[in-house]
């Protein structure tokens, strides 16, 4: 017998219906905000349409699939608004003067995002400062450093950088297939290769995850890596469709990051969450701003409607989580 | 000499000579300002520190990082110091009139710099009439696109908002509707674009808005350094082309940015509402050290710039009276 079988059994149909609807309840919000906005716009519904709302849905994204492998080991990156920031300007930077076409740019921002990570890392596993103080300090740090290379002033990178944000192959806008390349790549990583088993073990049960032989730090230090690169990912994408770095950019993203991550099931407590997950997290955001865009509300409710419909998400998921340990608690005595 | 080297010239040495003659002692000023992020600020931040450096008064600068809780403490840091005046750049409104309030009750005069206290009553504030200037620019779209369409097409215009957080924002809102109210039987009712003063946010939802209705013909952005990401939109779809051209849509703007001035004189934007970023560095100094030499420790005092729009009718004539245009000239932007 399966396990949702074994605690199916006994229940009232109403029960296992509102267990389905629980175990669902992202996918269901996710449906019903569709469903809604494309009745109230059908335009929405259009592929085009839909097609925006996971392109401009890439930039956070990618950046909160490399929040999720922090998130997963009870830690956080406040850092990646900056580095979203500094790693593109610092590609930029590079592209200018050694003359670089864009896919080397890309690979310079990057990288350059993982050296940024690797600070994070260094602080937060040599020293171990808790990476709530680390990442707030390089959120300053990093954009400081990037505001002072560019004494303020915007960035315009060559003409060359907006024809790869907006190309496309075989009809798919590049900033999707690099989504789903980073999403593929992420999902594989964490399911199917020991390093993915240690992300979630330590999360769980870091001592526990130390006696079985897992190199805690090395683990941990390696998220904050893969939290920065997929940040300077994001950034050097999205800058790639408008074609300019302001000061200002990427500033606040962070918040949009993690509520993308936890909206998509990851637990702040670590342990708990997927690269799926997050990819479903940032499209249903993207959605629901998009669809307020669509139907037209009031620019002043659009912040208050956004918030609840992130609010109800968030809530049923956790009554979701409520739920599933409630079922998976051992019956004392069978019932009658 | 060249007109714009002339101009240049001419600017500074009136920057200079209000900086002498406002106040024959040094001074000691606090400059307090939000943050560097804009075309704008980065001009009104070095007219202001040069003008009173080289006026030999001592600046003490304070970046707030866009933390207005900071900016407070800030400002109270420069008070304790002792200075003499404060030149402030808030975060928003609100914040605005805390600080001014501080400092009035420290005895230390205080000019606010072009962004509003939601109480125009105390310190001295400096403001552009961001609804006027807007409404110059958009009556300018608006006369440009009645004479283009037929006798009683109905026209779509559509609107990037800035944060509406931001008295600025809010005001060239207004100013917007104003003008489109003007022949309200012959516009559609406004598409609203919230930005929120951030690239990837306009992007995304203007993207969405230009999808869901893209029979566009008059877009105004609440900051001019929005046009790339407008460009970014708008190219793909084949509407981003020069005036005279089939498809031109009619756009506009409010800053007076290098880029708007490129892009009027390339033909893609018609019009932008000007800041008179110089005469508003001017007076916000001329009023402080006035006060300072007076010992005048709590000037009240609202001096409004009335800006006005450079179109693609006056390039001519006042192009060189944009802030944008005589950064432009000196190399501003790098492509």
């Amino acid at each position: 017998m399966s396990p949702l079988g074994a605690r199916t059994l006994g229940r009232s149909p109403s029960e296992v219906a509102l267990d389905l609807a629980l175990r669902h309840a992202t996918y269901l919000i996710f449906l019903a905000v569709i469903l809604y906005f494309g009745i109230q716009s059908p335009a929405f519904l259009a592929p085009e349409s839909l097609g925006n709302v996971v392109k401009q849905a890439s930039f956070i994204g990618i950046a909160a699939i490399g929040m999720t492998f922090v998130l997963l080991t009870g830690g956080i990156d406040l850092s990646v608004g900056s580095v979203m920031y500094l790693a593109p300007l610092i590609a930029g930077f590079a592209m200018e003067a050694f003359g670089l076409g864009v896919p080397a740019g890309l690979v310079v921002a990057v990288c350059a995002g993982a050296v940024l990570g690797a600070i994070n890392a260094l602080f937060i596993v040599r020293f171990d400062v808790i990476p709530f103080i680390v990442t707030l300090a390089t959120l300053f740090l990093f954009r400081g450093f990037g505001t002072w290379l560019t004494s303020s002033r915007q960035f315009d990178f060559a003409p060359e950088m907006r024809a790869f944000g907006l190309s496309s192959v075989l009809g798919i806008p590049t900033p999707i297939l690099v989504f789903a390349v980073v999403a593929l790549a992420a999902h594989v990583v964490l399911s199917r290769t020991p390093f993915g088993r240690q992300i979630y073990a330590l999360g769980n049960d870091a001592e526990g995850a130390r006696k079985a032989g897992v190199r805690v730090g090395v683990v941990k230090g390696s998220v904050y890596v893969v939290s920065s690169a997929s940040a300077a990912l994001a950034g050097f994408v999205l800058i790639a469709q408008i074609g300019r770095l302001d000061a200002a950019f990427g500033e606040g993203r962070e918040f949009d990051v993690i509520a993308a991550a936890v909206l998509g099931g990851a637990s702040l407590f670590g342990g708990v969450g997927s690269a799926w997950g997050a990819v479903i997290g940032a499209t249903l955001i993207q959605t629901v701003k998009l669809g307020l865009v669509f139907a037209g509300v009031n620019l002043y409710l659009q912040p208050i409607m956004q918030g609840l419909i992130i609010f109800v998400a968030v809530l049923a998921d956790s009554l979701r989580q409520r739920r599933i340990a409630i079922s998976r608690r051992r019956h004392i005595r069978p019932s009658a | 000499m060249t007109r714009t080297k002339l101009l240049a010239a001419a600017a500074t040495a009136a920057l200079i000579g209000v900086g002498s003659a406002g106040g024959a002692q040094a001074a000691t000023i606090c400059f307090a300002f939000q943050d560097l992020e804009t075309e704008f600020w980065i001009a009104g931040h070095k007219a202001i520190t040069t003008t009173l450096t080289e006026a030999g008064h001592t600046v003490i600068e304070r970046n707030a990082n866009e933390d207005a809780n900071r900016q407070f403490e800030q400002v109270r840091d420069c008070i304790a110091q002792g200075v003499d005046g404060i030149i402030l750049i808030p975060q928003d409104g609100e914040s605005a009139v805390t600080i001014v309030a501080e400092a009035q009750d420290n005895d230390v005069p205080i000019a606010v710099f072009n962004r509003p206290p939601s109480d125009l009553s105390r310190g001295i504030v400096v403001v552009a009439d961001n609804a006027a200037i807007a409404e110059q620019a958009v009556d300018y779209l608006v006369e440009e696109a009645l004479a283009a369409a037929p006798a009683g097409e109905t026209l779509t215009p559509l609107i990037v908002v800035g944060d509406l957080g931001d008295p600025n924002a809010v005001g060239r809102k207004e100013g917007f509707y104003a003008a489109i109210e003007k022949h309200a039987d012959r516009f559609a009712t406004p598409i609203e674009v919230a930005s929120e003063w951030d690239a990837a946010t306009a992007l995304a939802n203007l993207e969405a808005a230009v999808t869901a209705n893209p029979d566009i013909d008059l877009l105004f952005t609440s900051s001019d350094f929005l046009f790339p990401t407008i460009r970014s939109v708008l190219e793909p779809r084949g509407m981003w082309k020069r005036r005279g051209e089939e498809g031109h849509v009619l756009m506009g703007g409010l800053d007076g940015d290098a880029t708007a001035c490129q892009l009027i004189k390339e033909g893609y934007v018609d019009a932008t509402g000007v800041q008179d970023l110089y005469f508003e560095a001017e007076s916000a100094m001329d009023a402080i050290l006035a006060a300072i030499e007076a010992g005048e420790a709590q000037p009240n005092q609202v001096i409004e710039d009335p800006g006005f729009a450079l179109t693609a009718a006056n390039l001519g004539e006042r192009e060189m009276d944009m802030w944008g245009c005589v950064l432009l000239s000196e190399g501003f932007l790098r492509n």
